[in-house]
């Protein structure tokens, strides 16, 4: 996967680096990126391993209604990716089947 | 649909399901339940599935522990999961009053039979590690209590009367009970009438109505009841725990979701079955404060139900006039109706096959102990 | 978080929400809007190409700049704009519920518009759930806000209008296409939209379906085959296809859990793309309080979505208790004129899913459609000299070309729908209209440009454009290369909006043929294949709900063993629509299956029992909530 460049009708500014993790690795995205997107621009495509048989799930409907991109999110299981905001930062985890808590 | 038969049980709940099944398996198979819209559609579906022993009435208690029997045999016997986690009730007691009517009941329930006992805030701890055990005394603690899916456990009884040759009539709603001297002789459905020689009050939250039919004067009155659920997490906690203080109740169901709900002293009698705002941020107040751990899960749904009460908030089993001999009741569970739905089951079809109750007496149940006012209430309820 | 009392409350900013809310706002209502976005503007956000439609609703303006001026306006007449709040669920008490990263919000308003738009139908086939199944919607967000490549290579199933764009726009975005897969005999979408991505090259394969899809951590590669004329994939027509995304563009559902919620009167309208509240013309549905508009009301365009959105919100206001100063002449002046362009957007025949969906929805006779004009058949003069050739071949509602021609030269008249007339004296071959055209179906010609040559202006939206003195690979209306061409002229102007203008030089006998170019050298990757024994892939193995991960095979035995005739009954077995998603996924398919094996209609189901909140939300944002009253 790749970011677009250039293109004949639209712009994108190419922001500022935001860097984050993702299951231990350090990973680089963009300003105005949704945590999903960093993801894919990145070549990363599996989110998450399903609960019941444990198949790899990735991104879907990118408007937070299908759950399929459900990851764990500094430590909070189920956070939709494709509607999450990347931030400075940010750890993000492959949820493997279902989430835990949070132990503080 | 059968225009003749032997029993027609009023109600696709979990009660009349069981009594459906057990008379089958009585070999009174000649049965058409009747339910006028899908199985498990009433209260039976909205309840949180809870299974205890730890009732302040020996009745109930005696109840439940014939009924958790046939729980963890259900498997076995039914040949379905319904998702039965055995991690036990506890119950948390706050203040000092409180704590000394756990100390009393948990005598009681020991005596009938049941596996309780008191636990410190540490034990407490130790059994629900996620448990904010800040300003409780005590706990109540049951480990051969549990909790299942009524929805699997429902079907499990359907198909396996099914099997066994009664009938289940969906999407029929019994519109009228003719009588004939001081029996019944027929029910009459959106899909006919049937005549028959029996008729099984089991319809939950309109049982009052359906006695209303048969010209008997029922003291039930159904109640909302709301609840929430989560979406699934890894198993954090084993017991169902109810906090009778904080006004709360909630479990992490087989599939790994936090299911809660609370009893709202302000309702009203009626059949409203409609969610609230309220209720939702009420519930999760109450809950985050006992396991604040849970702060980051979301809840997927919210619903309610009705709890049938009865005056005592026990149940009322058998024959309720001798107007009508043959109309038998299974009614009022006051939100303990899963629960006990199997017991209920074996001991109505006892009823209806032989003309007595064998495996228990039933008699503290019958509607004759509401004469002179109510004696005794059940007030382990929330 | 505190309680909020409003006027009306407007559920979604894309067009037809944006428009409610100004409409009423604009007549002296007090409006808040809130949408679940943090981006107003909705599906408009993602549109790169000209709208279709009339001026009024800026036909020839590209989504993502419509979206700019509907929410200026809303701004300007004082709407309350909200975004990050999901309404997830309408109470007994009127109170609606939203979630925003703050807090859990409680609006009490007078009237409700429902602009809650529509989710992306789900198509379910062995390893559907792979990471690289995307929605088309999906697709469109990644690439055109996040500028974010969603794969290398696409396979696009379904040649709808939403499909045939997105191909194209994928094209754009300089990724493959594949082909487009369609499981009827006929292009869904405007067939200037599907011309457009055939000159490119890309198949548009009719009867065809998706049979399997493999891959380890992601799509590898996808199975597609003929279908008979009962869509069963016919042995032997199979064929393997190397891509990496497959794009499903398979239709809309109108999101109407809140109305569900809200008690509703729902029917269930094909034509609509599901179940929709029954509402009247004025938007009103059997709530008195609650209104409906854009694809929440029935799918349909964004420029009827937005018409809608004005009837509501004007039929909001003038119902409010309060006397906001709206005159009932100007209310029912405003309603006529509405209407009158309601009625123009939904003629000719790709009105009429709309006019017959909308009448049975109400009970009302369906319309007759006024006689549409047939296109003019080129004349001898035609043949001559240096002007515009038409190739629209559709009644589409849509009118940039007239609007555009400085020279009056155009004539689609008061019908929209009719095919735009060409009075060839006025026509200079300025080629202005050729870059206003939603469906770049206008080309230039110039016959004369040398003894043996045509000059064809082509509307190119790719990059690079090439330059003057170029040589190209002429392509015909499939796509194929027919020839070598010269580039006698590349015109970026600001006034085409982002569209050059490419002139091309070729022999006379191309004139009726070229219609599209490539720049040598960029030959379509055709990718190897790769594909692991795929023999004992199982249908019934295709997971239909992934929240729950349940299975075909689970479904029908639920059905045949179980008794199961009913979403609520699934739902209750096997968990099918409790999951996060609530059903979103999932219902449509189950509700097929159910259909087909109980040999009845689709219609006949009713979905499950929405309950709230209709978005998970989670117990430490309820809990923080108190109940303030606030103004």
């Amino acid at each position: 996967m790749r970011r677009i460049t250039e293109h004949p009708i639209l712009t994108f500014e190419q922001g500022r680096k935001i860097t984050f993790t993702f299951d231990g690795k350090t990973i680089e995205g963009r300003e105005g990126d949704t945590i999903a997107s960093a993801l894919q621009a990145a070549g990363i495509r599996v989110y998450r391993e399903s609960i019941e048989m444990h198949r790899p799930r990735g991104f879907f409907c990118a408007i937070g209604r299908c759950a399929n991109c459900s990851m764990i999110v500094d430590g909070v299981p189920n956070t939709k990716v494709c509607v999450t905001r990347l931030r400075e930062g940010v750890v993000v985890e492959t949820q493997r089947g279902r989430g835990g808590v949070r132990r503080d | 649909m059968k225009k003749k038969t032997d029993v027609v049980i009023i109600g696709g709940g979990v009660i009349g399901t069981s009594i459906a099944y057990s008379l089958a398996k009585n070999g009174v198979t000649d049965v058409v339940l009747v339910e006028r819209d899908t199985l498990s559609c009433g209260a039976t579906g909205r309840c949180a599935g809870g299974i205890r022993q730890q009732w302040s009435e020996p009745s109930n208690v005696r109840l439940a522990r014939a009924s958790i029997e046939i729980f963890k045999n259900f498997r076995e016997e039914m040949g379905r999961d319904i998702g039965l986690v055995e991690g036990g009730y506890l119950l948390c007691a706050h203040a000092e009053e409180e704590a000394e009517r756990f100390r009393e009941t948990v005598a009681m329930q020991r005596k009938v039979g049941a596996d309780v006992r008191i636990v410190t805030p540490e034990e407490m701890r130790d059994i629900a590690p996620c448990l904010n055990t800040d300003g409780m005394i005590l706990g109540a603690y049951c480990p051969d209590d549990c909790h299942a899916d009524p929805f699997q456990v429902t079907q499990g009884y359907a198909e396996n009367a099914r099997r066994l040759g009664v009938d289940i009539e969906l999407h029929t709603e019994v519109t009228e009970i003719r009588k004939k001297g001081k029996r019944v002789a027929a029910v009459v459905t959106n899909g006919g009438k049937i005549e028959c020689n029996w008729v099984v009050n089991a319809a939950g939250g309109h049982s009052a109505e359906v006695g209303a039919m048969a010209g008997v004067d029922l003291p039930t009155k159904s109640y909302r009841h709301q609840i929430a659920v989560t979406e699934p997490i890894r198993r954090i906690q084993e017991p169902l725990i109810v906090d009778f203080y904080v006004n709360i109740y909630f479990c992490q169901t087989a599939h790994g979701s936090f299911m809660m709900g609370y009893g709202d002293e302000a309702e009203k009698p009626g059949h409203n079955v409609r969610g609230t705002w309220q209720f939702l941020e009420e519930i999760s107040r109450r809950l985050t404060g006992l396991v604040p751990a849970l702060k980051d899960i979301s809840v997927v749904r919210q619903w309610a139900g009705l709890y049938n009460m009865s005056p005592d908030a026990q149940p009322i089993l058998g024959r309720v006039s001798d107007e009508v001999e043959n109309f038998i009741c299974a009614v009022g569970f006051s939100g303990h109706g899963f629960m006990l739905a199997p017991i209920t089951g074996v001991l109505m079809a006892e009823l209806i096959t032989y003309g007595e109750t064998r495996t228990l007496p039933i008699d503290e149940l019958s509607i004759k102990r509401f004469e002179g006012g109510v004696k005794s209430a059940e007030a382990n309820v929330v | 978080m505190a309680m909020i009392n409003t006027e009306i409350l407007v559920i979604g900013g894309g067009p037809a929400g944006l428009c409610a809310a100004a409409e009423a706002a604009e007549h002296g209502a007090k409006v808040l809007l809130v949408d679940d976005k943090d981006v107003l503007g909705g599906q408009l956000i993602k549109q790169t190409h000209r709208f279709f439609g009339s001026r009024q609703q800026y036909a020839g303006v590209r989504g993502i700049d419509i979206a700019k001026i509907l929410i200026e306006n809303a701004r300007e007449f004082g709407v309350e704009l909200t975004t990050g709040a999901t309404a997830t669920a309408i109470y007994g008490d009127g109170v609606v519920a939203a979630a925003t990263d703050d807090g859990f919000l409680k609006v009490r308003p007078e009237k409700i518009i429902a602009a809650t738009g529509a989710y992306e139908n789900m198509l379910a086939f062995p390893n559907s759930d792979l990471p690289g199944v995307y929605g088309a919607g999906a697709v469109q967000t990644l690439m055109n806000v996040n500028g974010v490549a969603p794969g290398n290579r696409v396979l696009m199933i379904g040649a709808g209008n939403i499909g045939l764009i997105v191909a194209y726009q994928l094209l754009q975005a300089g990724i493959g296409v594949a082909a487009v897969i369609e499981i009827t005999d006929r292009v869904g979408g405007y067939y200037v939209h599907a011309n457009k991505i055939r000159r490119l090259g890309v198949p548009i394969l009719l009867r065809h379906t998706v049979k399997y899809a493999w891959g380890g951590e992601g799509v590898e590669g996808a199975a597609i085959a003929r279908v008979d004329e009962r869509y069963r994939p016919i042995p032997g027509t199979e064929r393997d296809l190397a891509v990496d995304t497959i794009c499903l563009s398979v239709g809309l559902t109108p999101l109407t859990e809140l109305l569900w919620n809200a008690g509703c009167g729902m029917k269930y309208i094909a034509q609509l793309g599901g179940h929709v509240a029954w509402h009247d013309e004025n938007m009103r549905t059997s709530r008195e309080d609650i209104y409906v508009a854009g694809d929440a009301s029935g799918i349909e365009e964004a420029s009827s979505a937005m018409i809608e959105g004005k009837v509501a919100g004007l039929n909001a206001a003038y119902a409010l208790k309060r006397d906001i100063g709206l005159s009932k002449k100007n209310y029912e002046g405003c309603l006529e004129d509405y209407r009158e362009q309601l009625c123009q957007l939904r003629r000719g025949p790709f009105g009429e899913k709309a006019r017959r969906g909308k009448s049975a929805l109400m009970g009302a006779p369906i319309p007759a459609d006024r006689p549409i004009k047939s296109t003019p058949v080129p004349d001898e003069e035609f043949q001559k000299g240096a002007r515009v050739v038409i190739e629209c071949e559709q009644n589409i509602p849509c009118d940039p070309c007239e609007a555009t021609c400085p020279h009056g030269a155009i004539t689609v008249g008061e019908d929209m729908v009719n095919y735009p007339l060409l009075d060839a004296g006025k026509c200079n071959a300025c080629g202005i209209c050729v870059a206003s055209c939603p469906g770049l179906a206008l080309f230039v010609l110039n016959r004369d440009y040398s003894q043996t040559e045509t000059e064809i202006i082509l509307p190119y939206e790719f990059i690079p454009v090439p330059n003057k003195g170029d040589r190209v690979d002429a392509c015909d209306r499939e796509g194929n290369v027919v020839c070598r061409a010269r580039v006698s002229r590349a015109v970026k102007s600001k006034k085409f909006d982002r569209t050059a203008l490419v002139s091309l030089v070729v022999e006379d006998r191309y004139a009726d043929v070229v219609r599209s170019f490539r720049i040598s050298g960029i030959v379509p990757e055709t990718g190897r294949i790769e594909k692991p024994d795929m023999s004992r892939v199982d249908e019934m193995d295709t997971i239909i709900c992934v929240c729950e991960d349940v299975t075909r095979r689970r479904i029908e035995e639920a059905i045949d063993r179980d008794g199961a005739q009913s979403m609520d009954e699934i739902k209750r077995l096997l968990r099918c629509g409790m999951g996060p998603c609530q059903g979103k996924t999932c219902q449509r398919l189950i509700m097929q299956i159910l259909a087909k094996k109980l040999n009845r209609n689709i219609e006949e189901f009713k979905p499950q029992t929405y309950r709230g909140p209709m978005k998970p939300v989670s117990l430490g944002l309820l809990a923080k909530a108190d109940d303030e009253e606030e103004n």
